[in-house]
């Protein structure tokens, strides 16, 4: 027994040979260590989740979360004197770098606008954030029954989908914006959540459909797993790349979606503020204050480009068919060498 | 297929009823019927809302309210349309509508033309130069596009593509030629990057498209060709010619003579008929009827000159010519349009600022068919910018990402192994397989760009759908909000119904089954 | 190299030193180096080996076909041409015209958008100077050869609507189409049936004799290297081990891989004393005319004379079928083949369509007896889901498997035998008469209800790649349903995976790896463990070592015949192996398009099989012996004759 055991493991390391390439990738790695090591060689996503980071600490500390007072020194509603013709902004080069009073400028009441931004930044971040919670729960929740037991709740669900997919977003975003809109971000955020989900329980409900024809969901069927048990503990995991990857792609459709939705006026209103609601407030003033007009949509830009590449790179990560991407410089440096060599 | 389609049909039209039901009862409570009478200090107030109660029927509860609209909605079988009344301004929702959905549709559809014309293209040079530079500048171009918030772009567009180019134009002195060769030189990279190839074939495409980049713009500025901008015979005969190359090198390759000569032959009568139209146009009124039958006029000739030629394929030369025709009939159309910028920036509607911000069409203008449609595109310029940005970046995604999915499908290998060409590989082979999943996108991207419209068209003032229903919701007018509803998802269905029946007729496994 | 065979032929490719290297990781992988052979005209020089030995690789690098990562080094000379490093347009001229390719996946490797007629002309007009109608003949003309029925109605076919067999055929057409000096056909066969696989390997003797080219033929299949090959290379992780004249590497293997190799392959007709249906083409001709003859006549005595009045085969051959198809030396007793006389009565008149079931004396359900299966009278469907219409996967079927008992249930892909499978686990609802497993009815049960009996009851799938939940720890995998069932948990439960781990020879720190970090055969092994951690009373192997190379597939073989022993659980086998059936099982139940057609002990049905059908399958498996299937070959032909009458 003992050389045919020998013989099995020589054998069994030559039939890793079953694609090498991909064995020695991954070789002796979790499936979620590989996810996450491909996820750190995106470039595009890693820096992204670091400028995300630095503009989220950069709005939450500055002026301050609810009791907790930030080190700036203006807030966003007090005006003050204008310091510069017209409140434009105070930094300058002429000392070789300094902020001023009011780097990103002032409105015309003398509010100082990188106060109004960085709140609207968190407002807006918070939104999303909710926005991004409740599709998550909803949609897997939605695809995953309607995924498994197919027949007719399955055709009641995505019928219930159809009825939302109808419809453009910002449609029937307004009329509940109009409803539970105001001031009032985080319900804005619940609002939307419960339209924005449809694409991802869709995506959950076709993973689920074919996770469902593998056979190690029988094989835990057999092994007397009951549905829950198979949803939750065997599907869930297996499903969890689209549920991210989408979710975060759902995250950067929020943040435009909220600006779009305040900027018509059926979002966050004065006083509530954001970062579409602060466009909305000051699209007359491009002509002569454009400043107030530049920052927030920079912000709405920044925040939603950078949620973009992490879903990219999230992708990517979950993707199996995604091979790491060749350097072609490498190959063609160490292709020179080995012909060197050979001469 | 018919009774799937049938069946599909039913199904979505049955959620749309259900979805128009479930929105009114959301409006009533939404909608504030009295929002113009809170600050009012009349002392009659209540006798107010109390004609308001009456005149919207507010005492009846909202589910029996919307079976009535439903009955005047389901008049429109009988050719008795009754969609209520936008109660704010006493006007009938029919007649709101009329110019609205016309409005809507011409902006959708041009947008979604050029969108995925262009979506297609770069998705798919973007996909077969994988993890090339190029790939990568695509790549964050069209991240960059999702990420812009509409409403933005739209009043970046009205500042820049209209007050300082419509400025420009009146007063073109240029302030520096640094811009200018910047985007000489980005341009020469991003020819360089999408055509590829060896070293040498870069350099050389980097070259030639930097200097013929720079002499357009500069043959532009020094001609004074944008205040007086036309094609004119010599650009016909150049792009015409231009365009027979590329038609038969995109169709068939330039090894196959026969069908290159028929399409130069195309460019060539295209050319030869310059004039002659000039004088049709001159003396007789032109309308959209006269252009369709040019337009028939034109596919005739294109086939007759396929055919000619016929060759070992018929059919691929005809498809060539056709292909070279279309685009020469546009251009002399172009052409022809152009010829009336003078005239048309003179009116003293237009007061030489052309490039417009604001609604459909000019009020008060004065015209022929030709100035009538140059207005139309000059104001249909920037909306349709601002649409086109955003759902182009859905279409090179989507195209990227199927096209490198079906590239490394193993019908590709076989149909290298067979000996053909890459670009026959590519053309063939792969870009159909790729654009079938893309059939599913279209009515999504649709409904997408319905939505986007609506932002679009509050911004520039477009009189069209999207525009109707913020007013409406701002006025809290209900019935024009539920006629929006129901055309929307309509347009909606239909736009599904059109992606179903692409997908039968480009997959021949549906086609068959069903 | 010793290469005494085909001198005269002049070599149509001449490799010398190939090596093909893939860029990963920053670093280049080899995939295969150091490959010296030639190919001459009109001969197949087969290059064998497991999956991963980089014989697919290294013939894709002779025409540039490697992935973007992938490059060729070293030389391979074609009439005086270097193939490695031709610049592409070059390349282009090659392909299709002077070396072409036949694919694995008929399913995939045809473009589903266009007709098969019109690929088959795309590959004419880019290399030959032809118009379309002419074109057009010339593609009728090569369907013709490659033997497509109604090759008008087939051109305009697409790709869906043919059957993988046509499918393969027009890959085979489209790569003649030019008539190339060197055909590379890189398992041509595997993705299809075995009886349909042998008529391509039939078309494909027939055509290489007709074209005189060049074949190199990439398999892992030793039966089909014994059917086509005259010289041979064997491959193992990259490098050649053995290489030289086919027939002289199967009886005399130097390389101690090459002899492994050969072991490992399961031989059809091993376990049982002498030879195994088809291999004698006079027995199979005699079986054959036995169907005419007993079809008008009645009795065994009427066989004698009945033979006599057919004519066409020698008097000796007609005492019984059974005696005549193995030999005069298998006749054990009087009795027997009196009795297989006396059944012979009512079955040989069986038609190729009939559905009833053919029982071999001895093997007729006894339903008064314990067991651990039964299926009465028992039709099984896939339910209804939403549009699609319920579809019926198995009718009538009549079975019994007595405890400890090891059945095969053997039939194509299509014949129904794994939904047999799936409904015993109550995984598909029986619809029809009775499915009982260890004495309860599971017929209706709802997957609560069916909790209960699943204790004893196991299953090993096909792939173990994916009957492992990708996410969990192998171990956990394997102690589930012992924590799902009784509940038990911490040190007791790691005790007895890892007691499981062992007794399937697998090392106990194997328990906290994924799936994906253990070979095909580590995991199958897994596979089989979780299947026996609450001691079945039944296990369904559905295809357990099909997706496994076959020296790993000899291992796992191995352990499971010991564990059966070791654990006297009952088994259903089901496999498309006949081979490998036939070792394991002790009866064989044979299925063809939801009907079993044949049952009985495998000596019987290997050696004496009755439904045409079965006749059919049984000389379609080609063996790994060059003379043998020579002969089977033969054999195969008069079958194939005799059924298409029956």
């Amino acid at each position: 027994m003992s050389t045919n055991n020998d013989n099995q493991n020589a054998l069994a390391s030559d039939d890793v040979g079953d694609n090498a390439i991909e064995a020695k990738e991954t070789e002796g790695l979790s499936q979620g260590k590989i996810v996450f090591r491909k996820f750190l060689r995106h470039k595009g996503a890693m820096i992204s989740i670091g400028v995300f980071a630095f503009v989220a600490l950069f709005a939450f500390s500055s002026v301050g979360f609810g009791p907790i007072p930030g080190w700036w020194i203006y807030n966003h509603t007090a005006s003050g004197p204008i310091v510069n013709a017209g409140g434009a902004p105070t930094w300058s080069f002429s000392n070789f770098f300094s902020l001023g009073d009011h780097p990103f400028g002032q409105d015309e009441i003398g509010r100082d606008n990188f106060a109004r931004v960085m709140k609207g930044t968190q407002i807006s971040i918070i939104v999303m954030i909710i926005i991004g919670l409740v599709c998550l729960v909803i949609g897997t929740i939605v695809g995953a029954v309607a995924g498994y037991y197919r027949g007719w709740i399955d055709s009641l669900l995505m019928r219930i989908t159809d009825g939302f997919i109808i419809l453009p977003v910002i449609v029937i975003g307004s009329i509940l914006g109009k409803m539970v809109g105001g001031a009032n971000g985080p319900l804005l955020g619940l609002a939307l959540g419960a339209i924005l989900w449809t694409g991802l329980a869709r995506l959950v409900r076709g993973d689920f459909m074919s996770l469902r024809e593998r056979e190690f969901v029988d094989s835990a069927r057999v092994a007397g797993a009951s549905d829950f048990r198979i949803m939750f503990k065997h599907m869930l995991p297996n499903a969890m790349g689209v549920i991210i990857v989408n979710t975060t792609l759902v995250m950067s459709q929020a943040i435009v979606l909220e600006a779009a939705l305040s900027y018509l006026g059926f979002g966050i209103q004065a006083p509530g503020i954001s970062l579409g609601q602060l466009i909305s407030e000051y699209q007359t003033s491009f002509a002569t204050r454009p400043w107030l007009f530049w920052w927030p949509g920079l912000f709405i830009i920044v925040i939603a480009l950078c949620v973009n590449f992490i879903g990219d790179g999230l992708r990517d990560a979950f993707d199996p068919r995604m091979k790491t991407i060749p350097s072609w410089r490498k190959m063609k440096k160490a292709e020179r060498m080995t012909q060197k060599e050979a001469k | 297929m018919t009774r799937f389609i049938l069946r599909r049909l039913l199904s979505t039209a049955l959620v749309l009823l259900v979805v128009t039901f479930v929105l009114y009862l959301l409006l009533n409570v939404a909608l504030d019927f009295f929002w113009d009478l809170r600050s009012s200090t009349s002392p009659n107030i209540e006798a107010l809302y109390e004609s308001r109660r009456r005149l919207l029927d507010l005492d009846t509860p909202a589910i029996v309210r919307y079976f009535k609209w439903l009955a005047g909605v389901g008049g429109c079988v009988v050719g008795q349309c009754d969609f209520g009344i936008a109660w704010k301004s006493g006007q009938e929702v029919t007649s709101q509508l009329q110019g609205a959905i016309v409005n809507t549709v011409k902006l959708i559809t041009a947008s979604t033309i050029v969108a995925i014309v262009l979506g297609i293209a770069v998705g798919m040079v973007s996909a077969i130069r994988q993890y090339s530079g190029f790939d990568y500048f695509i790549t964050f171009v069209s991240f960059l596009l999702y990420s812009l918030p509409v409403f933005w772009v739209a009043v970046l567009l009205k500042q820049y593509g209209a007050i300082e180019i419509n400025n420009f134009i009146n007063d073109p002195t240029l302030s520096s030629w640094v811009p200018i060769i910047l985007v000489c030189i980005a341009m020469g990279l991003f020819w360089m990057g999408a055509l590829g190839g060896s070293g040498k074939r870069r350099l050389i495409t980097f070259l030639a498209a930097t200097v013929i980049t720079f002499a357009t713009i500069y043959y532009i500025l020094a001609s004074g060709w944008l205040q007086h901008p036309s094609i004119g015979i010599v650009g016909i005969v150049v792009i015409g010619l231009g365009d027979a190359v590329v038609m038969t090198f995109l169709s068939t390759g330039l090894k196959n003579k026969r069908v290159l000569y028929a399409s130069l032959t195309m460019a060539v009568i295209g050319a030869l008929l310059y004039m002659p139209l000039q004088y049709l146009f001159y003396y007789q009124e032109m309308n959209w009827l006269w252009m369709l039958g040019l337009l028939i006029v034109t596919i005739g000739v294109a086939v007759g000159v396929g055919l000619a030629f016929r060759g070992p394929d018929p059919w691929d030369t005809v498809r060539t010519t056709f292909f070279t025709g279309l685009i020469i009939a546009v251009l002399i159309f172009a052409d022809r349009v152009l010829q009336g910028w003078g005239d048309y920036s003179d009116q003293p509607a237009i007061n030489n600022r052309p490039i417009a911000t604001i609604g459909a069409s000019t009020p008060n203008l004065e015209g022929d068919f030709w100035i009538a449609n140059l207005d139309t595109f000059t104001h249909l310029l920037l909306p349709s910018i601002a649409l086109i940005l955003i759902s182009f970046a859905s279409y090179t995604r989507y195209t990227r990402g199927s096209m490198l999915e079906v590239m490394g499908q193993d019908y590709i290998r076989t149909a290298r192994a067979k000996g053909l060409n890459e670009r026959t590989v590519v053309m063939r082979h792969a870009l159909r397989n790729a654009l079938l999943p893309l059939a599913s996108i279209i009515p999504v991207d649709i409904i997408t760009m319905i939505g986007g419209a609506v932002i679009t068209e509050t911004i520039f003032g477009w009189n069209g759908m999207g525009k109707l229903f913020i007013d409406s919701m701002r006025q809290s007018e209900l019935d024009p909000i539920m006629a929006y509803i129901l055309i929307t998802g309509l347009l909606a269905i239909i736009a599904n119904l059109v992606a179903d029946f692409l997908y039968a007729v480009l997959d021949p496994r549906i086609r068959v089954n069903a | 190299m010793t290469e005494q065979t085909n001198t005269a032929k002049s070599p149509v490719l001449d490799v010398k030193d190939l090596g093909v290297n893939f860029w990963v990781n920053d670093e280049w992988w080899m995939a295969a180096e150091d490959l010296n052979y030639t190919v001459n005209a009109g001969e197949v020089l087969a290059i064998v080996g497991e999956s991963g030995s980089g014989k697919s690789q290294s013939s894709m690098s002779l025409l540039g076909l490697l992935p973007s990562n992938g490059r060729a080094t070293g030389s391979a000379k074609m009439g005086g041409t270097e193939l490695i490093g031709m610049p592409p347009e070059k390349m282009q001229q090659i392909r299709g015209n002077e070396i072409s390719v036949i694919f694995q996946e008929p399913m995939t490797a045809l473009n589903p958008v266009y007709t098969a007629g019109f690929q088959i002309v795309e590959t004419l007009r880019v290399h030959l100077d032809v118009g379309p109608t002419e074109a057009k003949e010339r593609a009728l003309e090569l369907m013709r050869l490659v033997e497509i029925p109604d090759p008008e109605e087939r051109f305009h076919s697409f790709p869906h609507q043919l059957s993988g067999g046509q499918r393969q055929r027009i890959m085979i057409a489209q790569a003649l189409a030019c008539q190339p000096k060197l055909l590379i056909a890189d398992e041509p066969t595997t993705a299809l049936d075995v009886t349909v696989q042998a008529e391509i390997l039939k078309l494909m003797r027939e055509l290489k004799s007709k074209l005189d080219a060049g074949i190199i033929l990439i398999t892992h299949d030793m039966g089909v290297v014994a059917d086509m090959a005259d010289r041979m290379i064997v491959m193992k992780a990259g490098r050649v081990v053995e290489s030289g004249n086919a027939e002289e590497i199967f009886y005399n293997p130097q390389h101690p891989y090459t002899k492994q190799l050969l072991e490992a392959v399961p031989h059809l007709g091993t376990a049982i004393e002498g030879e195994a249906f088809g291999a004698d083409p006079a027995g199979v001709e005699d079986s054959a005319v036995v169907h005419e003859t007993e079809a008008s006549h009645g009795t065994a005595d009427d066989v004698t004379t009945g033979g006599n009045d057919g004519g066409a085969h020698p008097p000796k051959s007609t005492l019984s079928p059974m005696v005549t198809e193995g030999g005069t030396d298998r006749v054990s007793g009087l009795a027997e083949a009196a009795e297989a006389a006396g059944e012979s009565k009512h079955a040989h008149d069986i038609e190729m369509d009939s559905t009833e079931t053919y029982y071999h004396p001895g093997s007729q359900a006894d339903f008064s007896k314990p067991s651990a299966l039964q299926l009465r009278d028992a039709a099984i469907e896939y339910p209804a889901i939403g549009r699609k219409k319920a579809f019926r996967a198995a009718h009538h079927i009549n079975l019994m498997i007595a405890p400890g008992e090891v059945v095969g249930l053997v039939g194509e892909s299509g014949s129904g035998k794994t939904t047999i499978g799936r409904a015993a686990l109550g995984l598909l609802p029986t619809v029809e008469g009775d499915m009982v497993v260890n004495g309860k009815s599971i017929k209706g049960l709802s997957n609560k209800a069916m909790r209960p009996l699943r204790k004893e009851v196991g299953i090993v799938f096909q792939d173990p790649g994916s009957s492992l939940n990708p996410r969990l720890p192998v171990g956990e995998s394997i102690g589930e349903p012992l924590y799902l069932h009784e509940g038990m948990k911490g040190p007791a439960l790691s005790k007895r995976v890892e007691e499981l781990l062992t007794a399937v020879e697998l090392p106990t720190s194997m328990r906290n790896r994924y799936p994906h970090e253990l070979s095909g055969g580590q995991r199958q092994r897994i596979g089989i463990a979780r299947a026996l951690t609450l001691r079945p009373k039944l296990l369904i192997a559905d295809e357990p070592t099909s997706a496994l190379d076959v020296s790993v597939q000899a291992k796992v073989l191995d352990l499971f015949e010991g564990l059966q022993q070791e654990y006297g659980f009952a088994c259903l086998f089901i496999s498309h192996d006949l081979a490998v059936i036939e070792r394991i099982a002790s009866r064989i139940a044979v299925m063809r398009h939801g009907y079993l057609v044949e049952i009985g002990k495998s000596s019987q049905v290997v050696a004496n099989p009755v439904h045409p059908y079965t006749q059919r399958l049984l000389s379609a498996v080609p063996v790994p012996d060059p003379r043998e299937q020579r002969k089977r070959r033969e054999a195969r032909d008069a079958v194939l004759e005799a059924t298409a009458n029956a």
